[in-house]
């Protein structure tokens, strides 16, 4: 079972993406800050890692340079579930080696989609 | 000394024997008495409502923790986590929905009622596509939207607003004999609410309020608009020309620049020209920004031709404007601008379109030598590529 992390300070969509995810089979941690999430890198390996850009304590960018140092995470797929539309921030976020970038509101189906691609695209090519 | 209570009869010291004694102390003494005792009722007044808002937030709190399980569990079962609903071709006004999880009794008060309108308006802004339709059939099977219809009727304005914004997060369409009187309320708050959500609802003619509104467009709500227009999907751009020519309200216009210039509407710069004789120079000034953002290079000469009698913001936009249009033709000026003027702004904004429009290095560094210490390094300011310009 693949082990998934998701990092959203949104109730709602931590409950959801949790629920739509274990469905389809994964393993889900999920966290509800960027310090509570970086805890969590820690306790397994994850072969994914879905998170929002503006949360309290640590934002998304400073997680995302901290997971690709992290022996759990180093390889790990990244997902970016965020509401900012700017293009610098997409750009930066891409800069920092994130793997997809999927804007708010989510469309749950394009996102499980998105997550199934890119799992077995990475499984396809280890 | 005067006592403060000097004007009201205490000769009834019986009855009030506390103030025959407050009377009898110096005039310090009974104001600074005074001042203690209001201040303390103060502090009691602020204590006891903060006590009040923490007591209801905690009742709120206790509230949401019974009914969003509820409600979350009937969203996962008939949203979230069905699967006819991914399946191709599915459309969410045929999927059959069972929503007997909100006849649950607890949903028959109107303020628990209000916490699931919530609820689901929480869920629509974090998830679109067809979860996000389905939350909207949700929201109109249960009959919602005549709460939020009826807080549009109420007199409070706050009602009004928080009804708009339902209405608006679930796209619902509000009539415009509804909405439109809204756009030009005296209240500030339902004014901008209004406008942005009937450019957001407005399918055909989402800036019809344009035509009426009398109240200003504040720089606070222009920034909110300009957002809600360049985000919403598939809104329907008209010519903005049309009320730079014909509407009275100057915040008005001065927005339609800014769209102009967003939505690079090149046939809207003769309305915007005819600007340039109007007498609010800085609806004027505006006008100039505009034009040079359009590249609208057939204005360059007459700009040039009214420099000398436009006041200083105007002479920067005109400055500035030459530069963008960046057709070399105007360095005689912009040269005589920068060396001649004593004021800083112009000489800066004058080498900076000349380092922009002309690329002659003779020029510049003609001008280098010709200069003094202070404009040299206006000039390497100016070629700096990291200045913006």
């Amino acid at each position: 079972m693949k082990n998934i992390l998701v990092i959203d300070d949104d109730a709602i969509i931590q409950n959801v993406l949790e629920k739509v995810l274990v469905k389809e089979g994964f393993h889900v941690e999920v966290a509800g800050n960027g310090k509570e999430g970086l805890s969590k890198l820690d306790l397994m390996k994850y072969e994914l890692v879905i998170t929002d850009l503006m949360m309290p304590y640590a934002n998304g960018f400073e997680i995302i340079s901290k997971l690709k140092q992290h022996p759990n995470t180093a390889n790990a797929a990244v997902i970016v579930v965020s509401s900012i539309t700017h293009e610098a921030s997409v750009m930066d976020s891409f800069k920092l080696g994130v793997d997809e970038y999927i804007r708010k509101p989510i469309m749950v189906g394009e996102l499980i989609l998105r997550v199934n691609k890119l799992l077995s695209n990475r499984s396809s090519n280890a | 000394m005067h006592s403060i209570f000097s004007g009201f009869n205490t000769t009834d010291t019986a009855t009030w024997p506390w103030l025959d004694y407050f009377t009898g102390l110096p005039l310090v003494i009974q104001i600074a008495a005074v001042s203690i005792v209001v201040s303390v009722c103060f502090i009691l007044f602020i204590q006891f409502r903060i006590l009040q808002t923490r007591i209801s937030g905690y009742r709120l709190q206790k509230r949401l923790d019974r009914i969003n399980p509820i409600i979350d569990a009937v969203i996962s079962d008939q949203v979230i986590l069905r699967n006819d609903l991914m399946a191709d071709g599915a459309s969410v006004d045929n999927v059959p929905l069972d929503l007997s999880g909100f006849e649950n009794p607890v949903f028959r008060r109107s303020a628990n009622r209000q916490l699931l309108l919530e609820r689901l308006i929480s869920y629509r802004k974090s998830f679109g596509g067809k979860t996000g339709a389905l939350l909207r059939r949700i929201y109109l099977e249960l009959g919602l939207e005549k709460m939020s219809f009826s807080k549009m009727k109420s007199f409070r304005w706050n009602n009004k607003v928080k009804g708009i914004r339902e209405l608006t997060d679930m796209d619902i369409i509000i009539s415009d004999v509804n909405i439109l009187p809204l756009t030009n309320s005296k209240r500030h708050e339902l004014r901008s609410e209004a406008r942005n959500a009937y450019i957001k609802l407005s399918k055909n003619e989402p800036f019809k309020f344009f035509d009426i509104s009398t109240e200003p467009l504040l720089m606070w709500d222009q920034i909110e608009l300009f957002k809600t227009i360049t985000t919403t999907e598939n809104i329907a751009v008209p010519n903005f020309a049309r009320w730079v020519t014909y509407s009275n309200n100057k915040s008005i216009i001065s927005f339609c620049l800014k769209l102009i210039v967003y939505y690079n509407q090149t046939d809207a710069a003769p309305a915007v020209v005819r600007l340039l004789d109007n007498k609010d120079h800085v609806l004027r000034a505006e006008a100039i920004n505009c034009l040079g953002k359009l590249k609208y290079e057939e204005v360059e000469q007459q700009l040039i031709h009214i420099y000398s009698n436009q006041p200083l913001r105007c002479q920067i936009e005109i400055l500035k404007a030459v530069g963008r249009f960046e057709t070399g033709k105007s360095a005689a000026f912009l040269k005589q601008e920068f060396l001649y003027s004593t004021d800083f702004d112009i000489r800066k904004n004058a080498a900076l379109s000349l380092v922009k429009s002309t690329h002659d290095p003779a020029l510049i560094t003609e001008l280098m030598e010709a200069s003094s210490e202070e404009n040299q390094l206006i000039i390497k300011h100016s070629m700096n590529p990291l200045i913006k310009y």
